[in-house]
């Protein structure tokens, strides 16, 4: 096996060693599993590091030794507290922490406000620094029940593809937000499939039963659920002041922006609907390259759309 | 040859217990034939421990010594900027601290470290509602300047901006950074994501925040508001077809519905400032909406669609 670099395994050994510390002993088997690493990986740095010294300045500096599957630690002496968190790490825990205060249910005296108010001014941070602002629908509660109950409901649900509402059952599993937008990943009764929902096309619901479906195994991951491979591509040439197209919308590919800052995307289109609005937003920013059957879809939407003016 | 983990757990060891700052001469000889000899191959060695210790987060402080040893490097690790500070979390403040992550950051590596630090373990499942938190390259560095309030500067639509950032804040799926902008004179909202360049902190000078500088007040609720500043908006009237009407009234609020006709359609009041951002809206619902005034805007609209046709 190949040898894992010097840092990572400092970097390790660090997180580690205090852990070791307070536990005082423990199966070396806990403590692989707890740190995600090797059994021999861990006991070899170890050993390693209990062997480091430099009299008279640091005289056996850890006091570590391993026998019979346990590791034993004698009197802490250095390196008895984790490394402060990194820049990394400390974005990290309280982007994380502070989007979750703004799902539903968040209890502002609960115990991840706390923990999270310790995180902060541990680094020396005041409430205001970093902000997390999202809006839930109040279906989004209704749906979180659903899951939570394993309930079938049925919505009313304006989809992009057809023009009035229609009412279907679903069996939802996972609601998530994903670039301000709300969704649910559910069984579409109708269907027999599983689909993901976006629910600001929600216009109503109701709990109509017990749900029949067991959840998938695997859940869409948020921000990549889009990436379904049976979605049509459409190729476009996008200029500079189309830039938010690909910024908002998840994309296959994006090339390398040329001279006057056009490039060539690659995107999903759930349907001809929304290529046109697409495409007239976007104006003389925008050129379909592929397929050519997509070609005169803006030309069209833009005369279905001067008719209504020319009415008006 | 010793194990390169050997010499960097002894550099560090050394360097966290001197009482004195110590030069390369002294540390390789206190670290016994761990370091070549030859000063050019040692010196090498050295900086590459010092790379090292830094990219896990320790960083090596020096000084230039004066008096008979002139130009020598003294070097130390100032223990209190190397511990994790005792935050006093609580087992159900950490367990909280995961199931945050796993809601909105599942397989972070890096999250999962944060949390083994804190006495937690990575790995939670996330419940029944998650949500998902851009990630990008810029945000760390970004929020530490914040909590020190040093300034930065980056690149931005072509231009170097030198900027006291107040804050960060994630809205509609994108970030932002909010702050003084010293090249306008004037706050400034920045999407983070349209930041040209790396962020360079200067820690040399601290700002102060004004008073009740409020992140969310910077941005306006309304995305037609966007990109301009918020004086001098105009107000749209906006006819919108019966099937959609739902959903425009959830989305701007029932006190925009100027009018409602017999057949279902609403006409819709709305103020704007940024006429693509309007143009875009209003054409993102087809032939189910119609812009009516201004005047001036609806035939700049129709020119646009003609264009294209």
């Amino acid at each position: 096996m190949a040898q894992r670099p010097a840092t990572e395994r400092l970097r390790r050994l660090l997180i580690i060693l205090p852990w070791l510390m307070e536990q005082g002993e423990v199966p070396v088997e806990d403590a692989a599993r707890r740190f995600s690493i090797g059994v021999d990986d861990l006991i070899r740095d170890l050993e390693l590091v209990s062997m480091c010294g430099l009299p008279p300045y640091v005289d056996e500096m850890v006091d570590v030794f391993i026998d019979e599957g346990m590791i034993f630690v004698g009197v802490p002496r250095l390196f008895t507290r984790p490394l402060r968190l990194s820049e990394v790490e400390a974005f990290e825990l309280l982007a994380a922490g502070r989007a979750a205060m703004q799902l539903p249910g968040a209890d502002p005296d609960g115990a991840l406000a706390r923990g999270l108010r310790k995180v902060a001014v541990g680094l020396g941070e005041d409430d205001t620094g970093l902000l997390v602002v999202n809006p839930t629908p109040p279906v989004v509660q209704d749906l979180t029940d659903a899951v939570e109950n394993g309930r079938r409901v049925e919505v009313h649900y304006q989809s992009s593809t057809s023009a009035e509402p229609a009412l279907r059952q679903i069996e939802p599993f996972v609601v998530f937000s994903s670039q301000g937008n709300w969704y649910v990943h559910a069984h579409d009764v109708g269907s027999g499939g599983l689909r993901t929902f976006r629910i600001d096309r929600i216009e109503s619901l109701s709990v109509v039963g017990n749900a029949e479906n067991e959840p998938p195994s695997s859940m869409p991951e948020p921000g990549i659920w889009f990436a379904d491979a049976d979605i049509e591509r459409v190729t476009l040439r996008v200029g500079p002041r189309g830039k938010w197209v690909y910024e908002r919308y998840p994309v296959d590919e994006v090339s390398v922006a040329d001279a006057e800052g056009w490039v060539t995307v690659r995107l999903a289109v759930t349907s001809q609907q929304w290529l046109a609005r697409l495409l007239l937003r976007l104006g003389d920013s925008v050129e379909v390259v592929e397929p050519s059957t997509m070609k005169s879809v803006r030309v069209e939407a833009a005369a279905q759309v001067l008719r209504r003016y020319a009415d008006g | 040859m010793a194990d390169r983990v050997e010499r960097l757990t002894n550099l560090l060891a050394l360097l966290l217990e001197t009482r004195r700052p110590l030069t390369l001469h002294e540390i390789a000889s206190e670290l016994g034939g761990q370091y070549p000899d030859a000063g050019q191959a040692r010196r090498a060695a050295f900086e590459r421990d010092k790379a090292s210790l830094r990219e896990i987060g320790i960083d090596i402080s020096s000084e230039t010594f004066g008096g008979d040893r002139a130009g020598e490097m003294g070097y130390w690790i100032d223990r209190s900027g190397f511990e994790l500070p005792h935050l006093d979390l609580t087992d159900d403040e950490v367990r909280a601290l995961q199931l945050a992550l796993a809601a909105t950051r599942p397989d972070s590596a890096i999250g999962e470290e944060a949390l083994w630090k804190l006495g937690g373990v990575g790995g939670g499942v996330g419940g029944p509602i998650r949500m998902h938190l851009p990630e990008l390259p810029a945000l760390p560095v970004l929020r530490s300047a914040v909590a020190t309030r040093h300034p930065v500067s980056f690149t931005y639509a072509g231009a170097t901006r030198h900027v006291d950032p107040w804050g960060i804040l994630l809205r509609d799926g994108f970030w932002y950074v909010i702050g003084f902008d010293h090249d306008r004179s004037d706050r400034r909202t920045f999407r983070v994501d349209r930041c040209e360049s790396e962020i360079s902190i200067d820690a040399s000078v601290e700002f102060e925040r004004p008073d009740g500088a409020s992140l969310e007040g910077a941005l306006p609720a309304n995305p037609l508001l966007l990109g301009d500043e918020v004086e001098g908006a105009q107000t749209a009237l906006i006819h919108i077809a019966s099937r959609r009407a739902w959903l425009v009234e959830r989305e701007v609020g029932a006190d925009r519905v100027q009018d409602r006709r017999q057949d279902g359609s609403i006409i819709i009041s709305i103020p704007f400032t940024n006429e693509e951002a309007l143009r875009s809206w209003v054409l993102g619902f087809l032939d189910d909406a119609e812009l009516l005034e201004p005047r001036e805007v609806r035939e700049r609209l129709i020119n646009w669609l003609e264009s294209v046709s």
